[in-house]
């Protein structure tokens, strides 16, 4: 319980409206209505350590949004508990919600017809924050994340990219102690995403902020969490680290072979050969089996071998693996 | 004092946002005179057509009338539930959820603010209206004194009436028509198309017995001198009783509605 972040056995379902297509089945509903339950999170348990910067991975609608926004407070559970630097979340105290933020990738929290300088004074009083104080934290926030001229243009006059800069600025102006946040670099270009992960990593480095994060771009994932929570359907499948995952997720290993000459031999008695160009192989071979494999490949063309290297498959594979159900889930539960 | 730091701060960001958009300003102020004057118009065709008066109610007293009742439903003004709907059902709502501050001070900041702005407009031509009327103002100092707290509790009756209408959107989509048929009522029972005094028989006990007159015509008629000081009082008295139960139903529709609310999108 002592964890910034405790959840156990936390469930949330909908209740869903549901209804055949057609205009018969429309006027049926205005009478009658069916309603489905559907069940968002299935009593999940974790826990997240003082400073730790977690990954929250999943595919749409796996439940990982809902999770934190009962975390957040937004969201009442159905059933199980939560603790969030020891309140709980849903009853949404003040003394919580000044340590914590939740930030959306596409929600926008700040006025659009002014610039953001006058918002972030509200905020200064909603947070009670002292004048020197506000100084230090705009100044670092500014600094980490090149704010200078924005800050006094109109919200609405920003490109998507700035705006999240800002945005990032609003959320975390009152100094959170817990982080979360949805789709941080969602939309934004490659050169925005490298700056906000940077900065995120900074921002935990400098403050030891604890953070929970969710994203479709697992470069975010690698750059900043070493321990990810795999969720899907609204179970929790993996809780570990993020090297850890593609050994129990994915039960093989690459090798990636180049031979002189460009020459192209059969590889298939070594392995599933899954890419083949130009001399450059890449066979797929089990783990457990994947040394004896790469030493029988070198002494087959021990000539010809100008590189050779044996890697993990790429993070992305090895959660679709998981979630297109081509990996059984029993066998990936940590 | 931290509530008031925060108004200002508050203020000053909704001022700044509210004055950007002049034309929307102007039309408002507009629209908010033309309505009271169609009726003004018609109450002064009527009441020449009958002799010079309707009831006790002859031409200036009618401009009067109308003159107050435009003020007070410009400064009781309260349209939060049309924008609350969308609030809830897109998930705009969890930004401000996430604030250690309830959503009703952004609200009653954009409210205040939006007043401010177009009162500038409103004022000269509700004088212009006044002296083209000939308009009847038996104000004394006892009405206006009466009217300062009749129109502070007027303007927040109507404003916790309109969110407690808004939270309806918790578990109703379109919860702004909810909004729209109540409109509908207020515009009889609140003394919009004619002064309560003249509502026939049962319809003006009913009308004291709802809240709508509480925030508009109750007022009016103390600020042009309509009702004598005495009752002016007893019913700024039922003001602050209707301020009390709308406060008490909103604390705990709005408890019920945020376990309800689903934070749809993000």
């Amino acid at each position: 319980m002592n964890a910034p972040v405790f959840v156990r056995d936390l469930a949330k379902s909908y209740r869903v409206h549901e209804r055949e297509e057609g205009l018969g089945a429309a006027m049926r509903a205005l009478v009658k209505r069916r309603y489905r339950d559907v069940r968002a999170v299935d009593g999940i348990t974790f826990e997240i350590g003082e400073g730790e910067v977690v990954g929250f991975l999943g595919p749409n609608g796996a439940g990982k949004t809902t999770t934190l926004k009962m975390l957040a407070g937004l969201l009442y559970p159905t059933s199980g508990e939560a603790t969030v630097l020891g309140h709980t979340p849903w009853l949404r105290e003040s003394r919580f919600l000044t340590q914590i933020t939740l930030l959306m990738g596409n929600r926008s929290q700040l006025v659009w017809d002014i610039p953001a300088a006058d918002s972030f004074r509200v905020l200064q009083q909603i947070y009670e924050i002292g004048e020197s104080d506000y100084r230090v934290r705009l100044d670092e926030l500014s600094d980490l994340l090149d704010l200078g001229p924005l800050l006094h243009k109109p919200v609405r006059q920003l490109s998507l990219g700035e705006r999240m800069k800002v945005e990032f600025a609003a959320s975390l102006v009152h100094a959170p102690r817990v982080i979360f946040l949805d789709e941080p670099t969602i939309g934004l270009d490659v050169t925005a995403q490298t700056r906000i992960r940077r900065f995120v990593a900074d921002y935990n480095r400098r403050t030891g902020a604890t953070i929970l994060l969710t994203s479709h771009y697992m470069d975010d994932v690698v750059a900043l969490c070493r321990r990810v929570l795999v969720i899907h359907h609204g179970k929790l499948l993996y809780d570990g680290g993020l090297a850890d995952l593609a050994t129990r997720m994915a039960p093989y290993k690459l090798v990636v072979v180049t031979l002189a000459d460009g020459a192209s031999p059969r590889f298939d008695e070594f392995g599933e050969v899954v890419a083949s160009e130009e001399g450059r192989t890449t066979v797929r071979v089990p783990r457990e089996s994947a040394a004896e494999r790469t030493a029988a490949i070198i002494r087959a063309f021990e000539q010809q071998v100008v590189d050779l290297s044996v890697e993990d498959p790429p993070i992305e594979e090895v959660i679709d693996r998981v979630f297109s159900g081509e990996r059984p889930l029993s066998q990936v539960r940590s | 004092m931290k509530l008031l730091r925060i108004y200002r701060a508050l203020l000053t960001a909704q001022l700044q946002a509210t004055a950007q958009y002049r034309a929307q300003a102007f039309l408002y102020v507009l629209f908010s005179v033309i309505r009271p004057i169609v009726f003004l118009a018609a109450w002064v065709a009527v009441a020449n057509a009958r002799g010079g008066s309707v009831g006790s109610f002859d031409v200036a007293d009618f401009a009067g009338y109308f003159i107050a009742l435009t003020l007070v439903s410009h400064l009781c003004m309260s349209w939060f539930a049309w924008e609350f709907e969308q609030d809830v059902a897109q998930g705009n709502l969890s930004p401000r959820l996430l604030r250690p501050l309830h959503p009703i001070h952004y609200a009653a900041a954009a409210n205040i603010s939006y007043k401010i702005v177009t009162s500038i407009g409103l004022l000269p031509i509700l004088l212009l209206v006044a002296v083209s009327f000939h308009a009847r103002f038996q104000t004394t100092l006892e009405h206006l004194l009466l009217f300062i707290p009749s129109m502070i509790l007027a303007a927040v009756l109507s404003f916790l009436f309109d969110w407690v209408q808004a939270s309806t959107a918790f578990w109703i989509t379109r919860s702004s028509q909810v909004s729209f048929v109540l409109g509908r009522v207020s515009f009889i029972f609140g003394g919009q198309i004619a002064p309560l005094a003249l509502l026939p028989g049962v319809l003006g006990t009913i009308a004291y017995a709802l809240p709508f007159g509480y925030m508009l015509a109750v007022p009016a008629d103390i600020l042009r001198g309509g009702v004598d000081p005495a009752r002016g009082l007893l019913l700024v008295g039922a003001q602050a009783l209707w301020v009390l139960l709308f406060y008490a139903a909103l604390q705990r529709v709005w408890r019920a509605g945020v376990r309800e609310y689903s934070a749809v999108g993000a």
